[in-house]
């Protein structure tokens, strides 16, 4: 190498030498960092994706709450929870506590002990009622044996794609059918007219485009729910939705980080995507 | 070269992507209570008292939103006001009817912020000093929000229907206080706005519904200043 | 008749009345009309606010220049409220503004209309 001089034992080579390890260190490092920044983690079991820790007070008395999508998800549409109820998507955001619960806010809306589901009344959540205390049915963390459904149970009649259940195949065969309207809580609306399908382009130009379907969307959303809190109204290509941005948990990632679908599935998003991508 | 570069700026690249969000996420609903809660701490914390706490959901059944913005004269913004318990004291702001002497529905109404204060005052000034406080109310939203028509969002409550079915009474005149009775406003008709998003429907724009409750000085010029019609562009995210 | 002490005496126990009374007049602040007892007459400024501010309903029926004329009169009130005590200074010259700032607002629409 020509930087070298032929004594290798120099100062200054060895000065070079030392630039040289660190400049491919800073590239090896630099690399390394960006691709965990990159590319999505590896989504959990099955039965742990989608799961919610809830432990804003918790450790004061009964432990942490563990809310498990998959259950849910099965029976009411995501606008239920997130609009009519008003859970948010960010972990401490909503702000439930015991008091907020018994008071029929947050949880307590369907669990009341009143309300019906399937012709039963719903467990009261954070009951005062000494005899009808069931607190470990969600204060559950660390705890083995006190849930009642068990996942793998639960979905076994499921549609399952190529991660775990394809909840858009398991509705269109009837085998789940959420509901949108819970009575006491959501209010009647007119539906409004859906946007057609629209084609988002990718960054890269081996990579599928994106094609967007609203109405797929609105079926369990509504329109609340995202707009405009997650995607604010803006000229079409002021806001640049990214894959960084998506594993950030921001935009599309809000729901499809951890809990709709993961952000690996590619083909979920990116249709035909090319053949070395899972 | 400085060593300390090679450490600073790998650094620097990894952080740069991490910056906070603001959109892109979704933030909880306040809880039908919660909506329209407004905390004003101009002076309170100064004073040793906690800050008030006022929620505009018990005000809203009694009075029109001009009753108090535009004849009483609170200002629409935090900290715009500049209320004072001084001005409290002599009768202004929530002094003109918080005075103690006032009777509605057969109750006195409590003085807000008097010149002496001892002991047992302790009592009337945590009603409204509370922020942070565990207060029991005189008024339960789930009693008081109980017998009127729901709606989403907000307070969970269909206002406009709640008033045309006569479940409440929002007074639009308060006597030694108000200039004008203010009922019948000669005003536009209703209009439509067109969004700029493809298949959004129209806005249809009423004055008359608008007028009932505000007024005309309430929203012009502070608010709305634009005198022609469409030089002004309106956009959800001025809005929110 | 009485001995000089006596007439002494009594002067000082007199005048040690009379200082209580007028301090203790003076705590209870004055005589009190009974016309002040009862709801205050109004100032004429504020007749003329309540005047000038209680048409802002039919401020779109007005003609230019009666808004005009209205607009003159809001400024005329301007330096009688600003020698106000300091919150009615600070309610009415809010009011004032809004009310002002109302007619003001419907007299540029309406000469923008003309145009």
């Amino acid at each position: 190498m020509s930087m070298f001089s032929m004594q290798k034992g120099t100062r200054k080579n060895e000065r070079r030498l030392l630039l040289l390890v660190l400049a491919f260190g800073v590239l090896l490092l630099g690399n390394i960092t960006s691709a965990q920044i990159y590319l999505p983690k590896s989504p959990p079991e099955p039965s742990e994706y989608g799961k919610v820790i809830l432990d804003n007070y918790s450790t004061a008395g009964p432990g942490a709450v563990v809310f498990d999508h998959w259950l849910h998800r099965s029976k009411f549409t995501c606008r239920v929870c997130h609009v009519d109820v008003g859970f948010a998507m960010e972990a401490k955001a909503t702000g439930i506590s015991a008091s907020t619960n018994r008071q029929g806010f947050h949880c307590g809306a369907c669990h009341d002990g009143k309300k019906l589901f399937e012709g039963k009344p719903i467990f009261a959540a954070c009951s005062d009622a000494a005899n009808d205390q069931q607190c470990d049915r969600c204060h559950s963390l660390g705890k083995k044996g006190v849930r009642k459904y068990e996942y793998r149970k639960f979905t076994a009649k499921f549609p399952k794609g190529i991660y775990a259940v394809n909840w858009e195949a398991a509705e269109k065969s009837g085998v789940i059918k959420p509901v949108d309207f819970v009575e006491g809580l959501s209010v009647k609306k007119a539906p409004m007219q859906s946007r057609e399908d629209f084609a988002l382009k990718a960054g890269y130009s081996w990579v599928h485009p994106i094609d967007f379907s609203h109405e797929k969307h609105s079926i369990w959303n509504g329109c609340e729910l995202c707009h405009p809190e997650i995607f604010p109204s803006a000229p079409k290509g002021t806001i640049h939705f990214s894959m960084f941005s998506n594993i950030e948990g921001r935009y599309c990632g809000a729901c499809h980080g951890k809990v709709a679908f993961p952000l690996n599935n590619c083909r979920g998003c990116h249709g035909g995507a090319p053949l070395w991508a899972p | 070269m400085n060593k300390k570069i090679f450490i600073a700026l790998p650094l620097i690249l990894v952080f740069c992507g991490s910056a906070p969000s603001q959109t892109g996420v979704k933030k909880k609903r306040p809880l039908p209570y919660e909506y329209g809660r407004v905390i004003i701490d101009n002076y309170s914390d100064k004073a040793n008292l906690a800050p008030v706490v006022f929620e505009h959901w018990i005000h809203r059944s009694m009075f029109t939103c001009r009753v108090c913005h535009v004849d009483v004269g609170f200002a629409m913004k935090a900290g715009a006001t500049g209320i004072t318990a001084a001005d409290n004291a002599r009768g202004y702001y929530c002094g003109t009817c918080h005075n103690g002497k006032n009777v509605v529905d057969g109750k006195t109404v409590f003085q807000a912020c008097s010149r002496k204060v001892n002991l047992e005052d302790e009592k009337r000034c945590v009603r409204c000093h509370s922020y942070g406080q565990k207060v029991a109310s005189d008024f339960d939203f789930f009693k008081f929000s109980q017998p009127l028509p729901k709606e989403r969002f907000g307070n969970g409550l269909d206002w406009e229907k709640s008033e045309e079915l006569g479940l409440i009474k929002p007074a639009s005149f308060l006597e030694g206080v108000s200039s004008s009775k203010g009922n019948a406003f000669v005003v536009q008709k209703d209009f439509a706005l067109n969004p700029k998003v493809e298949g959004m429907p129209d806005i249809i724009f009423s004055h008359k519904k608008h007028t009932v409750w505000n007024g005309c000085e309430l929203c012009h010029p502070d608010i709305f200043m634009g005198v022609k019609r469409g030089t002004v562009k309106y956009s959800m995210v001025d809005i929110s | 008749m009485f001995n000089a002490k006596f007439k002494a005496t009594i002067v000082t126990v007199l005048l040690f009345i009379g200082l209580v009374g007028l301090c203790s007049v003076r705590a209870m602040g004055g005589p009190q009309s009974s016309a002040a007892q009862a709801e205050p007459a109004k100032e004429t400024w504020q007749k003329e606010f309540d005047d000038v501010c209680s048409k802002t309903q039919d401020a779109m029926t007005f003609s230019q220049k009666e808004l005009t004329d209205l607009i003159r009169r809001c400024d005329a009130l301007q330096p009688q409220i600003e020698k106000l005590d300091e919150s009615r200074k600070k309610v009415y010259m809010g009011r004032l503004r809004k009310c002002r700032g109302l007619y003001v607002y419907v007299l540029d629409a309406k000469r923008n209309e003309k145009k």
